[in-house]
């Protein structure tokens, strides 16, 4: 590991480091003397100056000292007790991360302001009448001797895709060797079977570990949002919090990354749409202060994420009458309340009256839909006007896996998202060469999965008919065989692929083979293409 | 075998058969050759790229460079290898896979017995070509496997072979 890679590790965790920092001092304000609070602000001072001194960045650990004593400052003082003295903090934070950023590109010095800043803080006049500060130094060396070692680890995760790659592969290697032994007729004999059982299991668990491995809590990405709220609020004149609810849930580091921008927008909407003004909401008898809740369950191999505020909710008539105007819709009355809520996940669809700085551009949430739905995803959306709105966004817990069903066409075979697939029946071909099958009344299309892909050869006289769900109803999809039921490892394919239509990657089957990964909703769009054009 | 005092410049290639034709490519650009297992079709990709393979866990597009060069497809036969090299498309490095008729051996040419290709009377267009490399009495053709894997050469298709495909395979599907 070269300079550079610690450096980047350093600011990586740093950034977390005051993002938490950022969020415990805000909540703070709201709970006052809260002694795990204080712990936590002083355990992080402390790993950010012991961190910089390693770095050799002696102004960051400098300031950071600092930084530790204008908290202890005040502590004895019991202001940070009180919280009142965020509104100061918060600034120094600030400080810190430029120090910080500077240092990272060589200039390793404090500015005079910045320097200004920490004294300013060690000056606050104490004018509480409150009593002396709560006993949190006591126990704040054990906590910080265990902050210490809590003894994580950055990993690239281009590392553990190999890792999965390879436990994969010995999986598949497994299989051969089982292969093997049947034909020279060993498997059944214990002395054999045994050993062989128990490497299995150990595979199966090594693949699970490495996948465990990348599953990362949301928490710290929702808490990232803490002091953009606060932030985004003042700036626009109004009070909000973000309050994070079940943060612990996890989901793979994959899908993390793709939830950041939409969060962002999400958020952003939230407080320039939803949230009012304090003088308003007091109006409509709320509390001054708007609440933003992010709230993330695990159901099954989901996670779903909610953002609610209690704003002043979607505007109906707005909405429709944007929609008219823009000729979206002729007419309204025979819209349901989704289907109008949709309506803003369109394309430069905005309801706001003004375009301010943060939002109100009609682009936004079309892009939140979009990527959420890239990823296997889905956004919807209620609001009660006068109450608030929420935005709730299901997502898989992980896109290195999927349960596939494995479907073979002439010598090709290819893996159809379960998710997707909501039955098969038999398809005896008939004398007509029919699109169309009458499913319990319903008329669904079809198409030969051989057709769209140009695969030479006859289709044999039985096919196997699956039936997808996709946004506009259902369509089928004739395959030859039928091989099962089963969990895929993903592996996506590269740039060269991208405009390769109807698969969203591939994956390696028991047999060795390669085999791809369908893309449901974009197969769906070309099998209709196709018809059209018949 | 002629003998040499003075020390020479000179590349170590990997030799192979492509279409009866013996090219090369330098050795440091080779990362390993393999047997030539299953490879998956790869539906509406231009006939050039012939699919997918499993190298190891890896997913690895396979080339069949003889196609890409208005040449007939290369035969499975025993001794089709797969020559894996990785090449950097629009940033993103790639391993990818050329399918071969037969490994030849590994050459060494002195770098001043290599020409630049001829204007004209090679069968594959001249700017695939770093050189042709003079060996004993016959030549080689060194590839520009840059410039040939690249993401635009691979996907667009010369008019010839869209032709023959549209002859073969019906343009629209029916039902």
């Amino acid at each position: 590991m070269d300079y550079k890679d610690v450096l980047q590790t350093f600011l990586a965790e740093t950034a977390e480091h005051l993002g938490e920092m950022e969020e415990v001092l805000i909540s703070l304000e709201d709970h006052p003397g809260d002694e795990e609070a204080i712990k936590t602000i002083f355990r992080i001072a402390h790993t950010i100056k012991g961190n910089s001194s390693c770095m050799g960045m002696d102004s960051v650990a400098h300031f950071a000292h600092a930084f530790e004593d204008a908290l202890a400052h005040l502590q004895d003082r019991s202001l940070l007790a009180t919280g009142r003295s965020v509104a100061l903090l918060l600034p120094a934070v600030d400080g810190l991360r430029q120090i910080v950023a500077r240092a990272a590109a060589g200039d390793d010095r404090a500015l005079p302001e910045e320097e200004a800043l920490l004294a300013r803080i060690m000056e606050i006049e104490d004018d509480s009448t409150e009593p002396t500060a709560p006993a949190a130094f006591q126990k704040l060396d054990s906590a910080l001797a265990r902050a210490d070692h809590r003894g994580s680890l950055r990993v690239d995760t281009g590392k553990l895709d190999r890792m999965l790659n390879l436990a994969s592969e010995m999986i598949i290697a497994r299989g051969r060797l089982r292969q093997v032994l049947g034909a020279c007729g060993l498997e059944n004999r214990e002395e054999v079977a045994q050993p062989v059982e128990a490497i299995d299991r150990l595979f199966l668990e090594f693949q699970d570990s490495i996948l465990k491995i990348r599953m990362v809590p949301l928490s710290p990405i929702f808490r990232q949002y803490t002091r953009t709220v606060r932030d985004l609020a003042e700036a626009t004149g109004k009070l909000a919090r973000l309050v994070v609810e079940g943060g612990e849930a996890e989901v793979d580091t994959s899908v993390a990354e793709h939830l950041r921008d939409p969060l962002t927008h999400i958020i952003r909407n939230a407080i320039d749409h939803g949230i009012e003004t304090p003088a308003a909401r007091i109006q409509k008898g709320k509390a001054p202060c708007g609440r933003i809740s992010v709230r993330a369950n695990q159901q099954g191999d989901q996670i779903i994420i909610r953002i609610s505020d209690d704003g002043a909710g979607l505007n109906r008539d707005r909405i429709i009458e944007q929609a008219r105007l823009r000729g979206i819709i002729a007419d309204p009355s025979v819209l349901t309340d989704q289907a109008i809520h949709r309506l803003i996940l369109q394309p430069g669809f905005s309801t706001a009256e003004r375009v301010t700085e943060i939002s109100g551009r009609g682009v936004g949430m079309d892009v939140v839909c979009r990527n959420i739905e890239a990823i296997r995803g889905s956004v919807e959306i209620s609001t009660h006007s006068g109450e608030g709105t929420t935005i709730t966004i299901r997502l898989p817990l992980t896109l290195a896996i999927i349960d596939g069903f494995v479907v073979g066409v002439g010598d090709e075979t290819y893996v159809i998202p379960v998710d997707s697939v909501t039955g098969c029946l038999e398809l005896v071909r008939s004398a007509e060469p029919g699109g169309l099958i009458n499913l319990r009344g319903e008329a669904v299309p079809y198409v030969r999965l051989r057709k769209l892909f140009r695969i030479s050869g006859d289709p044999p006289e039985r096919e196997s008919l699956i039936i997808v769900r996709h946004e506009a109803g259902q369509a089928g999809f004739a395959v030859d065989d039928l091989y099962g039921e089963g969990q895929v490892v993903i592996k996506p394919l590269g740039k060269l692929f991208k405009q390769l239509v109807g698969v969203s990657g591939s994956t390696v089957l028991d047999n060795g083979r390669v085999a791809l990964v369908l893309d449901i909703p974009a197969l769906v769009q070309e099998s209709a293409l196709h018809y059209r054009s018949i | 075998m002629e003998e040499i005092n003075e020390p020479v410049d000179q590349t170590v290639y990997l030799g192979f058969y492509m279409a009866g034709e013996e090219y090369a490519i330098p050795i440091p650009r080779v990362k390993e050759v393999v047997e030539c297992g299953h490879i998956t079709r790869l539906p509406t990709m231009p006939p050039c790229m012939r699919g997918l393979m499993n190298l190891r866990g890896i997913v690895v597009p396979v080339v069949d460079l003889a196609v890409k060069f208005s040449l007939a497809e290369t035969a499975l036969t025993r001794w089709a290898c797969i020559v894996l090299v990785e090449v950097d498309l629009e940033g993103e490095p790639t391993m990818m896979g050329i399918i071969v008729d037969a490994v030849s051996q590994v050459i060494e040419i002195a770098d001043r017995e290599i020409e630049p290709p001829p204007a004209f009377g090679t069968r594959i267009r001249v700017d695939y070509l770093l050189g042709m490399g003079k060996l004993d009495n016959r030549f080689v053709l060194i590839l520009d496997v840059d410039r040939v894997l690249s993401i635009d050469e691979l996907l667009t298709v010369c008019s010839l072979q869209t032709e023959e495909a549209s002859l073969s395979t019906p343009a629209m599907p029916a039902y």
